[in-house]
């Protein structure tokens, strides 16, 4: 393999890779290795095979494995259909007001899940939501419409996580059109929304794909939805077990055991991914002909499409962002006190807030070490994906199967491999660790936002530059990544967003004395004083929404656009 | 009388006075071992210089407590982390099997008593024992988390309320009640060790169980959301819910208040001794001064109930709940050092048939 990555120049590219793959493999075969050598923390059993005997005994896996699959892809498909629509309006078509529009999708991402959780829970429980209330009382409407504790309003919740990954990796693909196919399309006849239908959705299935497995996936292991809205309308998900297992048992080789499904799975999910984009050549928008992305004119329909992302950006942000700046400021929710806002005004909980030791301190912290991260993660992740794309080696698409696997990890499981595997290091408890362990966390996501683009470049542009005796780094430089550009600033951004607020893989590797994130926000929710993390979380997004703003309009920064 | 008899009345009385004042201080720095113990330990901590702790309590709560101790021994310096239950214990036992020394103290609930189990626990026991509502001879116990059942008071009348833990097993609370899962290792899993150490009496242990079951409610998984939509209105009853957040809420005006007639359920928060630690001197120093009066209010000023006896502040038992009013422990060691098993036995037959 060497030799012939010798031959056709692309050392560099494999090694990296290698490394890269190393690293996540490392602390996952650690915690595998343990899953057949220890049970309870602390416990060494010699060889056993009991953590796999009770997870595939347990009579409960399969309904629980049943609902997670539903709750999953049911998210995934309303997530990243709703962020491959927005991505095709704002790309392609002559939608009024286009600089709002550009925006309006972007901001969602920025509210973190747990946030829209409550909201949502907020508006939408059974006897004291604000949208039965509403309806009870201003319709008279006696039944309870909207149930958050359900399976489609846990959908919808995560569903609208799932929107900006959906969005980010699309847009590219829409906005590197090569707009001929197309053109030939109308030339035949086509009407704008035939054309649509059956030549640019197609062509747009392998960033589809590549985000709905991602999104899936994230579903599966997902736990603060079911926990908050899954468990009190009696859906139990599987990767409850998992938890179970950590938190009851103390027993990580159980934990990785359970996890070996979800392993399962998400092998499944790749390789059908890998089979569906086998024939890249399929795909590609991206070819050697110049070309300049045509929008098109959807005639009336284009105020449709503006009440689309309106309405997106609503109940995306707007709206659950609207209940917490209420919750924020009233001495406790409930939907009498709601409604009689702004009566009772309460401004303590931003008070409070504000004096918390850690909520500037770990913001800020965590803002340097995000960014590097971010840009790391996306530069390893690309050139992973064109090591399997791009070159000739065998086996190389092994790397997709390494590169998405900690995304089949629960957090405090990766967390706890990652500490094997450092803390015999002089690296451990320090901020190298926790670099090391938000890259492995990150890395699918870089790589599923890299591979999904890269299929969509016709392989005749870089293969002109290896035909005229380039090298694999003014390939990749010169060629690819250039191409790549409007993927790489929204895998950027994403990455950088979601690194910002972990705090769930960093965890373990947060030395003493350091604050990581905004731990306060997310303590504050979880020790359930909903009021304070309301007025943390209002604090917190205008920060990010200011920042982002400031970067799009003052500093002409573009976000995928 | 005389002005000189008068003086030798006065300066007679004032030398009495001091003689039984000094006697009386003396007498109690002897009854309060803390004076003494703390100066033996202040002296070996300062040598150490440091002290790291591992907390799952609130980043606020930590920083304000561990700033009253260095306030109040100047020259050791104080570094925490803060995790929940399960990182507490994966990280301490890991490092604990790997030889390293980066934690001294452990507070918190249920983490310690595992982490014990696991052998990196240094046995201690507080010299200030008699002074506390629960005693562990191996760890000291600083503070309580106390279980009170709890209600909103827009939705049920005090007349309707259930008496007791027990009573909440009523059919006729159906569709009123917020549990609390019991299967995992919560707030209702302790109360039902709770209970079925006082009971000593099966047969009522199942009943209740199965009575809970019956009522055919949803399970939570996280209290303080369950907790929350009791207040929303969504439930009418927590089963259960924390003293210190029932109190907290009533006293912003929130509709909650306590069923006075359910005695509380207490269980400790230890400040457990990490048996690598690089400064034990320190942590021994802070779980003693934890354990003080002047530790007391420091953890009472952020809302942690007290652990020592008598000790009065508004999450006391005393101030809460009328007086006579029995705390139920929770002692089973079982339940404290492997949950699951305890679960395993005692109650999934009778949760899931």
């Amino acid at each position: 393999m060497v030799k012939l990555a010798y031959r056709q120049g692309i050392l560099i590219p494999l090694f990296s890779s290698i490394l890269a793959g190393s690293l996540i493999v490392t602390p996952i075969l650690i915690v595998l290795f343990r899953s057949i050598t220890t049970t309870r923390l602390g416990a060494a059993a010699g060889f056993t095979v009991e953590n796999y005997f009770r997870v595939f005994t347990d009579p409960q896996i399969l309904p629980m494995l049943n609902n997670s699959l539903l709750y999953a892809a049911g998210a995934a498909a309303l997530g990243t259909g709703l962020g491959a629509l927005l991505g095709w309006i704002v790309a392609r078509t002559n939608t009024p007001g286009k600089a709002l529009v550009e925006l309006m999708p972007l901001y969602p991402m920025l509210m973190p899940p747990i946030m829209k959780n409550i909201a949502w829970i907020l508006l939408l429980a059974p006897k004291s939501g604000i949208l039965n209330g509403f309806l009870h009382e201003s319709l008279g409407i006696q039944e309870q419409v909207f149930n958050a504790f359900s399976l489609p309003a846990m959908i919808w919740v995560f569903g609208l996580t799932c929107v900006p990954l959906g969005y980010l990796f699309l847009l590219p693909v829409f906005l590197s059109f090569d707009p001929s196919l197309e053109e030939s399309a109308y030339i035949a006849g086509s009407r704008p929304i035939h054309t649509t239908l059956r030549i640019t959705f197609p062509l747009a299935v392998p960033a589809f794909l590549s985000a709905f497995v991602l999104n899936f996936l994230r579903g599966l292991r997902s736990f603060e939805t079911p926990v908050l809205q899954g468990s009190p309308g009696g859906i139990n998900v599987f990767v409850a077990k998992v938890y179970d297992s950590m938190s009851i048992e103390y027993n990580p080789g159980l934990a990785t055991a359970y996890s070996s499904v979800l392993i399962l799975v998400s092998i499944l999910a790749l390789v059908f991914y890998v089979r569906a984009t086998r024939f890249s050549e399929r795909y590609a928008t991206i070819t050697g002909k110049g070309y300049s992305v045509k929008v098109i004119d959807i005639g009336k329909w284009k105020y449709a499409t503006f009440l689309a992302v309106f309405a997106y950006f609503l109940v995306g942000i707007a709206i659950p962002f609207v209940v917490l700046i209420v919750v924020s400021l009233i001495p406790y929710y409930d939907y009498e006190t709601f409604m009689k806002f702004p009566a009772n005004i309460d401004i303590s909980n931003y008070y409070r807030v504000l004096k918390h030791p850690s909520f500037v301190s770990g913001l800020y912290n965590s803002l340097f070490l995000s960014l590097a991260i971010a840009l790391t993660t996306v530069l390893a992740g690309i050139v992973m994906a064109f090591t399997i794309y791009r070159t000739k080696i065998y086996g190389s698409k092994v790397f997709e199967f390494i590169g998405t696997m900690p995304l089949a990890f629960p957090p405090l499981v990766l967390s706890l491999g990652l500490v094997l595997a450092l803390i015999g290091t002089p690296a451990y408890n320090t901020l190298w660790a926790l670099g090391v362990g938000l890259f492995v966390a990150y890395f699918p996501y870089a790589l599923r936002n890299a591979s999904g683009a890269i299929v969509n470049i016709h392989k005749e542009l870089d293969e002109a530059a290896w035909v005229h005796g380039a090298r694999w780094r003014h390939v990749f430089f010169k060629v690819t990544l250039p191409l790549l550009k409007p993927t790489v600033a929204g895998a950027l951004f994403y990455i950088f967003i979601e690194a910002i607020r972990n705090i769930d893989v960093a965890v373990l590797l947060v030395a003493p004395g350091t604050e990581y994130g905004p731990v306060t926000l997310f303590e504050y929710f979880r020790v359930g004083q909903w009021a304070e993390a309301a007025a943390g979380g209002v604090i917190y997004l205008i920060i990010l929404i200011l920042a982002v703003s400031i970067a799009k309009f003052v500093f002409k920064i573009k976000f995928s656009l | 009388m005389g002005r000189k008899t008068l003086l030798a009345v006065a300066v007679s009385i004032l030398s009495v006075t001091i003689t039984l004042g000094s006697a009386a201080l003396a007498a109690s720095a002897a009854a309060d071992p803390f004076n003494k113990v703390s100066n033996e330990l202040y002296a070996k901590a300062k040598q150490e210089g440091a002290l790291v702790v591992y907390s799952v309590w609130d980043v606020e709560h930590i920083v304000a407590i561990l700033g009253a101790f260095s306030k109040r021994y100047p020259g050791i310096k104080t570094n925490y982390w803060q995790g929940r239950n399960p990182e507490i214990v994966t990280r301490v036992v890991t490092e604990f099997q790997a030889g390293r020394d980066s934690v001294d103290a452990i507070l918190s609930d249920n983490a310690p008593p595992v982490i014990r189990a696991a052998g990196a626990i240094m046995s201690y026991e507080t010299v200030q024992k008699d002074f506390l509502v629960l005693h562990d001879p191996t760890m000291p116990i600083v503070s309580l988390q106390i279980q009170a059942l709890t209600y909103n008071t827009k939705k049920m009348k005090r007349e309707d309320l259930p008496k007791s833990w027990e009573d909440v097993a009523n059919p006729k609370y159906k569709g009123n009640v917020a549990l609390d899962d019991p299967m995992r290792a919560g707030p209702l899993s302790t109360q039902l060790a709770a209970l079925k150490d006082l009971w000593k009496d099966d047969a009522r242990f199942a009943r209740f169980v199965k009575g809970l079951k019956a009522l055919n409610v949803p399970v939570h998984k996280s209290t303080s959301a369950m907790f929350r939509l009791v207040i929303s209105g969504e439930y009418a009853i927590a089963m259960p819910a924390l003293l210190h957040d029932a109190l907290t809420e009533k006293e912003k005006g929130t509709p909650v208040d306590l069923v006075v007639t359910a005695p509380p359920i207490v269980f400790p928060r230890y400040a457990g001794i990490y048996a690598k630690a690089a400064h034990p001197n320190a942590a021994k120093l802070l779980t003693e001064w934890l354990i003080s009066t002047e530790g007391q209010a420091a953890l009472d000023s952020v809302g942690r109930e007290a652990s020592r006896k008598g000790f009065q502040s508004k999450t006391s038992i005393e101030n809460a709940y009328p007086a006579g009013t029995k705390p139920i422990p929770v002692n089973d060691k079982l339940f404290m050092e492997d949950p699951k098993k305890w679960l395993d036995i005692n109650v999934k037959l009778l949760w899931e048939g």
